[in-house]
């Protein structure tokens, strides 16, 4: 049949192009004519009649306009919250979170967010978004470089790291800013599905990162490169890293044996080794140890039913097939330039527990420090751990005392400790936002013993366990260490900072299985240092 | 029936109703937009056209002349803005369950396009039987209602099925939404017969009289256990609201509140305290990220459809509201965030709100204690109701599972609402002028009433044809 019904006509109408601009124009009278009703409604309520009606029929009855009043409050109350869902709910990232990977309504502007980018301090871009056919992809142009201290965002997997705790501003923009606020309304007058979010700006480094990365080559291990100054980092790698572009299943499911999850720099637990020995000199000078210990050639134990702790000395001239005859007396200066072991083992014991307990409550070990505001333990930093030990277990101090055994340490705690030394004993909060405000964290130590550990360390590389690093631009200050495992070869730890009489960086580095620390992670550090020296300051 | 001279009025009551008339054709217009845009989108999402989606369109004129007419024949000379309030929030609530297909033609109790009309109907029958100062009527036998909405209930826990947590009848209708009209009922004649006495608090401690009160507070207990056994909470609170108010409203001591609200709190810790399925409620509207994808679904759902909805909307049947579970029912006022914006809430609420004051207005204008005590009674239930669901679906107090009046999905709850419209429309309606019968409600004497009767006014034997038939 030919003949057209108006509901034919109509089906018509929809199916040409005309229904798109149609649709507007009957949703806005639909609109239109709600409000009509809604002013013939006031207008025979409240109108001039019916004022005239109130007047002649007078009751006024104040609880029920209370009630009224209170009725509406309500109304108000619910329209509020309402809108601080519909309207406003970017500033919620919880709330956005779910409906990227809860919601499949296409037309959801939270799956169209173009997320802000995020930059490091010189404006290198470290992750951006991209829309690639309706949908938008998070692009990391560092791949693994950044993995750990960015984070990634995916719309299964969630988001981690930088990408976590900026996650509204870089939705759309934290709602204390007026700007923000204007673009959202600009975003909801207009419909625009595609909201942008705000750039976000780190204290990170890209060309430091790198040379850290190079560093570490294949090796495993982390480096910690932080203001003193103001706690801004300015490198924080963990290496292996997964690559942040290829986040999937696989890679949660069946996590490979070399933990790229795993941030070793603010999450890994590693012996300390002779890096500790930085802790226990701070709690010599501060408990006001002057003497001197002997230290024989047989090494150190506090029963014979333990072997003897003994000095590397010992080891490297058993290997050459030399006689060791010990470092006989030695001072603390002394034996921290030459990292013996024997002295530090037998100061310990003589310091007794509670000593290297409290020692290490103000050096903030057993913690958990913030690394990005608001976010939770994957956000922080571990600091190391001193476990209380029996009194009675001496031999356990003494291994303590010369950072092994027990004792764990994260890489970025010590270069939070190294920074503590450099900053004359004040500890700043580490900070990767570059736009939060430095905050300091306490005084670790006072200022006379980060004077003298300044110049202990400074020997360190002068004439003691450092020498290999001495630069002749830039003096540095700073402590090996060669941390004994049980999983192979010894951890290697330097730390440190520079220039030594006024510093500007500290560092942490640890490779693992590295052999010596002044082989394998006293050179990373050093050229750390070196280039972010002579590059300035930085933010 | 004590018929007023109905044959000179005909026209007059034409004239009268003049405004109600002119606002009814706005609201058909306004229905009939909404209309074609669910219908133009249905289309283009590839539904295909049939005559027969027309009906509801076709029922919901046919209705409002129908109803039109009806209280023009009747010679009601109450609230027509309550009339054409109640006209546009049900043309709403259609437009919202034709738009999620819910409108089962094939149903074998009331066929879904239907129940609008019969709503009207019922709406109408109250009106007309109980206008004209009848509803005095209701305040007698107020033991009768009572016994009745306990009756209902045990009746429904005998027989009943459980269903998503909740009981319901034979093929699912909730009888208990009954509750909301006989429950006031009883109320306001029980506060009504006592008024005086329970104005009558202890004269030093603030003790409220036991003698009358011990009656209200048993029927209370039993009615509030009954309903908690069907895990009812958003009932009680419907119910008790009202309870407060008209104790309050009919004393005139605001100590009811007091205690209502100590009640209230005890009540709350004895319910999160007992019930798992509460104390699951309330954990999901403090933290609904705590468990995503299972208690906080919902909620999350319907939050995210509004939040796609933003200002203006995504367009009246191009949401998906079908990703929020009983979108239809409990979260049509999420479907109306997502479809019509914020701005469209914000409508629909001002609607609301409009109705309620014109409900509180009818309480102040009645001549009579117990119309104006019955006013208030059901204005204060759809008031709770309306701000239990619309609060609940915005996440500002944890979820009731409560329906929004007139445009939820959910026959018993259409019927009792209409049913309960139909008394206020009756009370609106005035008493005749017949100083004999009128009573004072919350009698001078010691008792302080917040609310003072209006001196009895004389009628003019014609009545007024008020202020040039606007009205």
């Amino acid at each position: 049949m030919s003949a057209t019904t108006p509901l034919q006509l109509f089906g018509a109408l929809v199916d040409s192009p005309a229904w798109a601009a149609l649709r507007v124009v009957l949703h806005l009278g639909f609109f239109l004519t709600a409000l009509l009703v809604l002013k013939g409604v006031l207008q025979l309520a409240y109108g001039v009649g019916a004022a005239a009606r109130r007047k002649t029929r007078r009751p006024r009855l104040p609880a029920l306009s209370g009630s009224l009043v209170l009725l509406a409050l309500l109304f108000a109350a619910v329209l509020a919250h309402q809108a601080s869902w519909q309207l406003t709910g970017l500033f919620r990232p919880q709330f956005v979170a779910f409906m990227q990977s809860h919601d499949r309504r296409e037309f959801n502007p939270a799956h169209r967010i173009q997320r802000g980018r995020i930059l490091d301090h010189q404006g290198e871009v470290l992750a951006f978004s991209q829309e690639q056919q309706g949908q938008v992809f998070r692009v990391y142009p560092y791949g693994p470089a950044f993995a750990h201290a960015v984070g990634y965002s995916h719309p299964r997997f969630g988001t981690t790291g930088a990408e976590a705790a900026a996650n509204a501003r870089l939705n759309g923009g934290a709602p204390e800013q007026i700007a923000s606020w204007g673009e959202l309304g600009r975003q909801l007058v207009t419909r625009d599905k595609r909201p942008r979010g705000q750039d976000l700006v780190l204290t990170l480094d890209a060309r430091l990162q790198g040379i850290a990365l190079r560093g570490l080559g294949e090796r495993h291990g982390a480096a910690v490169l932080l203001r003193p100054r103001d706690g801004a980092v300015l490198a924080l790698v963990s290496s292996p890293a997964f690559d942040p572009n290829q986040v999937g299943p696989a890679l949660f499911q069946t996590p490979p044996a070399d933990t790229p999850l795993l941030n070793r720099a603010t999450q890994g637990f590693y012996p300390p080794g002779s890096v500790f020995k930085v802790v226990l000199a701070a709690l010599a000078l501060e408990s006001g140890f002057t003497g001197t210990i002997d230290c024989p050639p047989g090494g150190f134990t506090t029963s014979r039913h333990y072997p003897p702790i003994r000095d590397h000395g010992f080891y490297s001239a058993r290997e050459a097939g030399r006689g060791w005859s010990g470092h006989g007396r030695l001072d603390l200066e002394k034996a921290f330039t030459e990292s013996s072991n024997v002295f530090f083992a037998q100061l310990g014991v003589r310091l007794g527990h509670d000593a290297l307990f409290s020692i290490g409550e103000r050096l903030l070990f057993d913690r958990q420090i913030r690394l990005y505001p608001g976010t939770n333990r994957s956000g922080s930093i571990s600091t190391g751990r001193i476990p209380r030990l029996k009194h009675s277990d001496l031999y356990g101090l003494a291994q303590a005392s010369i950072g092994q055994g027990r004792i764990l340490a994260t890489p970025a705690h010590m270069a939070l400790i190294a920074a503590a030394v450099a900053n004359g004993g004040v500890a700043m909060r580490p900070r990767l936002i570059a736009d939060e405000p430095p905050e300091p964290l306490g005084q670790l130590m006072s200022t006379s013993t980060a004077r003298s550990l300044t110049r202990m360390m400074r020997r360190v590389v002068t004439d003691g366990t450092g020498r290999a690093i001495d630069t002749p631009g830039l003096p540095i200050a700073g402590k090996t260490g060669t941390a004994e495992n049980p999983r192979g070869p010894a951890h290697s730890w330097f730390i440190g900072f520079a220039p030594a009489e006024a510093p500007e960086l500290a560092v942490a580095v640890l490779v693992e299985h590295g052999g010596y620390g002044s082989r394998s992670a006293a050179p990373i550090a050093r050229d750390l240092l070196v280039a972010g020296v002579h590059q300035g300051a930085g933010p | 029936m004590s018929a007023p001279p109905l044959t000179l009025d005909l026209g007059a009551s034409w004239g009268r109703r003049r405004g109600e008339r002119n606002l009814l054709l706005a609201c058909l217009g306004c229905v009939t937009i909404g209309f074609l845009l669910v219908l133009g989108s249905g289309h283009a999402a590839g539904r295909p056209l049939a005559s027969a989606d027309l009906l509801p369109l076709l029922v919901y004129g046919t209705s409002l002349i129908g109803l039109h007419f009806a209280l023009v024949v009747l010679g009601h000379r109450g609230d027509q803005v309550l009339v054409a309030v109640v006209a546009f929030l049900a043309g709403l609530g259609l437009l919202a369950q034709t738009r999620m297909g819910t409108l089962d033609r094939a149903d074998a109790l009331i066929p879904g396009h239907l129940l609008l009309p019969l709503g009207l109907l019922v709406m109408l029958a109250t009106t007309g039987a109980f206008m004209d100062g009848r509803h005095r009527l209701l305040s007698r036998g107020f033991w009768a209602w009572g016994t009745l909405s306990l009756a209902l209930l045990a009746l429904l826990l005998t027989t009943g099925q459980r269903f998503r947590g909740a009981v319901f009848g034979f093929g699912l209708i909730t009888p208990s939404e009954l509750l909301k009209v006989t429950v006031v009922l009883f109320v306001a004649g029980f506060v009504d017969r006592y008024a005086r006495a329970l104005g009558l608090w202890h004269p030093r401690f603030p003790l409220p009289p036991w003698a009358p009160l011990w009656q209200l507070t048993a029927f209370w207990i039993v009615l509030t256990a009954l309903l908690l056994i069907q895990r009812d909470l958003g009932m009680v609170a419907i119910l008790s609201v009202p309870l407060l108010a008209l104790l309050v409203m009919g004393s005139g001591r605001i100590g009811y509140l007091v205690y209502g609200l100590l009640g209230a709190l005890g009540l709350g810790f004895l319910v999160l305290g007992v019930f798992e399925h509460g104390g699951r409620r309330v954990a999901a509207w403090l933290d609904p990220f705590q468990d995503p994808t299972g208690d906080g679904w919902q909620i999350l759902q319907g939050l995210s459809g509004m939040y796609a909805g933003g200002l203006w909307g995504e367009g009246f049947g191009r949401g998906s509201p079908g990703y929020t579970p009983i979108a239809e029912s409990d979260f049509i006022y999420s479907v109306i965030g997502e479809e019509l914006g914020f701005l469209g809430c914000l409508v629909v609420l001002l609607f609301y709100l409009i109705l309620f004051q014109r409900g509180l207005q009818v309480a102040a204008h009645s001549r009579c204690a117990f119309g104006r005590l019955l006013a208030a009674g059901l204005t204060a239930v759809l008031a709770t109701q309306t701000f239990l669901n619309v609060a609940g679906v915005t996440k500002l107090i944890p979820l009731t599972g409560v329906t929004l009046p007139l445009i939820s999905q959910g026959g018993a709850s259409l019927l009792a609402t209409f049913a309960g419209l139909g008394l206020l429309l009756a009370v609106s309606d005035g008493a005749p002028a017949s100083p004999a019968r009128q009573r004072k409600g919350s009698p001078g004497g010691k008792a302080p009433s917040a609310f003072p009767l209006p001196a009895p006014k004389r009628r003019r034997a014609p009545r007024r044809p008020a202020a040039k038939g606007r009205n």
